[in-house]
């Protein structure tokens, strides 16, 4: 059984992270399918952004509490296995009840309970199959895969401005064909590569003995920000220019406002902060 | 025949692209350090060897470049779809996607770095300006490259695969390509540069890598400057054969046999290179052999 090492002792407790990062990722794509469905804009797409930043919260931390057994080069492997079961589960959640008038209320709540099943059949082979013996690993990989899931929900919520088979799978704004949707063209694995690499990046960037929870967060909210940006000039093809408009500046201000804090808590932890100095040798 | 000539020359040309991409793309994460041989400059502050080297700790290079790859093929395909010219569409996601790449790396240098205070490894500012910006400069040609290519393969040769979806396939090439072939050179040859020739890695010489130049200390840039006379060079031959192999087999075999004729081409490729590999390993084993002691 692998040794546990506790990253960054203190710190808010891994549940109450959960917890904030289930409910922001919760509430924004309802209010985002609110905005579509009831009132009938999609300037409201901007929030499957929040929601896919919540959801990297979460993911941060639970990455975080896997890897703190000791598990170095599996950190970016366990963001792609996190999005792999998500695709699953978020199409699925999205193609059952789709149709009907109610269905579409479902989807966030089904998205995250096939995860959350998904996850916990993969986290019982790694652990009991393939024999691993991490006592975090099936509750991390349900978590994980749910992550993954509500992220790609997000996204595609901020690319199209809906959640359901038929916004994910059908003409956009400018009219195009069922080849050029969210699905036909792939633009799913733009989300997959953005979300996988995102969830992985905060903690696997600032690992080491130094490692802060703060800082880390940071990150975290600094790579939803800079996926989002990136989504944003996607979703162009599929929603109305405002909601797009809407998107993109929301995602370059919060990603500007992000980087600097980053750069700000780096220089905080830094041992020494030069500039074109030369380090001094402790062996000479 | 015409649309088999036509064929022929978008595989030699989407083959030399790769050439350049595969080259951009080693060069690129030698001078970032990135993938197995950045554990080492990890390491080395915790050995009591500060440096003035990059730490890139993206991911392994297959993801990250399947990451830029994919969302410059991504934004490409939308800014097609918005009717741009091709050739500006795919410049301006490619510059979208090296923008991203230069955030990741920033951020991970920082970030590493910042957690190594306990060593008194110091963040180097001038290192953080002058590097970002090279590794940006040789991303930016992998990744144009690259979408290149898929933009060729999407369009001329009428791949069923949109242009997102090859993005993931030939970008997590292009990263594997560069890692598996240039990672060696950087890692077992710049690093222990100081080593005895052949001595591998002892224990004993952990995190004790290059550290210093003819005059001065070392940054990444110089890394870079080794390893495109060799390490480059051989993973531009590596995914360049990947690349037109590829398209060559199915460009000419794929109406032999019902479609069955580029599978059984592909098959007799990995043999035949199969039967090259063993005879290279067996050679370099017979003159270099076990490393003896002196």
């Amino acid at each position: 059984m692998s040794v546990k090492v506790e990253a960054s002792a203190g710190g808010v407790p891994h549940n109450t992270v959960m917890i904030i990062g289930a409910l922001i990722a919760l509430v924004s794509l309802y209010i985002g399918i609110a905005g579509n469905y009831l009132l009938g804009i999609d300037w409201f797409a901007v929030f499957g952004g929040i929601a896919v930043i919540g959801a990297l919260v979460w993911g941060n931390s639970t990455i975080k509490k896997l890897c703190s057994y000791g598990i170095g080069t599996g950190v970016p492997s366990a963001g792609m296995l996190a999005f792999g079961a998500g695709t699953a589960a978020f199409i699925a959640a999205s193609a059952i009840f789709c149709g009907f008038a109610f269905g579409i209320w479902l989807v966030p709540i089904l998205t995250l309970v096939l995860a959350l099943i998904l996850g916990l059949i993969f986290g019982w082979i790694a652990n009991s199959v393939e024999n691993m013996k991490i006592p975090v690993m099936t509750r991390s990989i349900a978590e994980l895969s749910a992550v993954g899931a509500i992220a790609l929900a997000g996204f595609a919520l901020l690319a199209t401005g809906g959640v359901d088979l038929l916004s994910i799978s059908s003409a956009g704004f400018i009219g195009l064909d069922v080849g050029s949707s969210f699905l036909g063209a792939g633009i799913i694995a733009v989300g997959f590569m953005l979300g996988a690499l995102a969830l992985q990046h905060p903690f696997n960037a600032c690992l080491g003995p130094g490692e802060k929870q703060d800082r880390t967060n940071m990150l975290a909210l600094e790579c939803g920000f800079l996926s989002m940006i990136v989504m944003a000039v996607i979703s162009f093809v599929f929603v109305s220019p405002i909601a797009g408009w809407i998107s993109l500046i929301v995602a370059v201000l919060g990603w500007i406002i992000t980087y600097a804090k980053y750069v700000k808590l780096s220089k905080r932890d830094a041992a020494a902060w030069l500039d074109a100095t030369p380090f001094e040798d402790k062996e000479e | 025949m015409q649309e088999i000539i036509i064929g022929i020359g978008v595989t030699a040309l989407a083959g030399a692209l790769a050439a350049v991409a595969g080259a951009a793309e080693d060069t690129e994460s030698n001078i970032g350090s990135q993938g197995d041989p950045n554990s080492q400059v990890q390491l080395a502050p915790q050995m009591g060897y500060t440096h003035r080297i990059y730490n890139k700790a993206v991911s392994g290079e297959p993801p990250a470049y399947t990451l830029w790859v994919t969302l410059a093929c991504g934004v490409a395909w939308a800014f097609l779809m918005m009717g741009m010219n091709a050739i500006l569409a795919i410049v301006l996601a490619s510059a979208l996607a090296t923008f991203v790449q230069g955030v990741y790396a920033t951020t991970a240098y920082l970030g590493r770095t910042a957690s190594l205070s306990k060593f008194g490894q110091p963040v180097f500012i001038d290192v953080l300006k002058s590097v970002t910006s090279v590794t940006m400069g040789h991303a930016f040609v992998a990744i144009i490259a690259t979408v290149v290519i898929c933009y060729l393969i999407a369009t001329i040769i009428g791949h069923p695969f949109s242009l997102p979806l090859l993005g993931i396939v030939w970008g997590l090439a292009l990263g594997a390509a560069g890692s598996a072939t240039g990672n060696p050179y950087y890692g077992k040859e710049r690093q222990y540069q100081n080593q005895k020739f052949g001595a591998g890695v002892p224990i004993s010489a952990s995190g004790n890598i290059v550290r210093y130049a003819e005059a001065g200390q070392r940054s990444s840039i110089d890394n870079g400057f080794f390893t495109s006379k060799f390490g480059g060079p051989a993973s531009g031959l590596c995914f360049g054969l990947i690349v037109f192999l590829e398209l060559w087999r199915t460009i000419l075999f794929e109406d032999a046999l019902g479609g069955w004729g580029a599978i059984i081409a592909g098959a007799v490729i990995i043999v035949i290179f199969l039967i090259i590999d063993r005879c290279v390993e067996s050679w370099a084993r017979k003159n270099y052999g076990p490393y003896t002691e002196a």
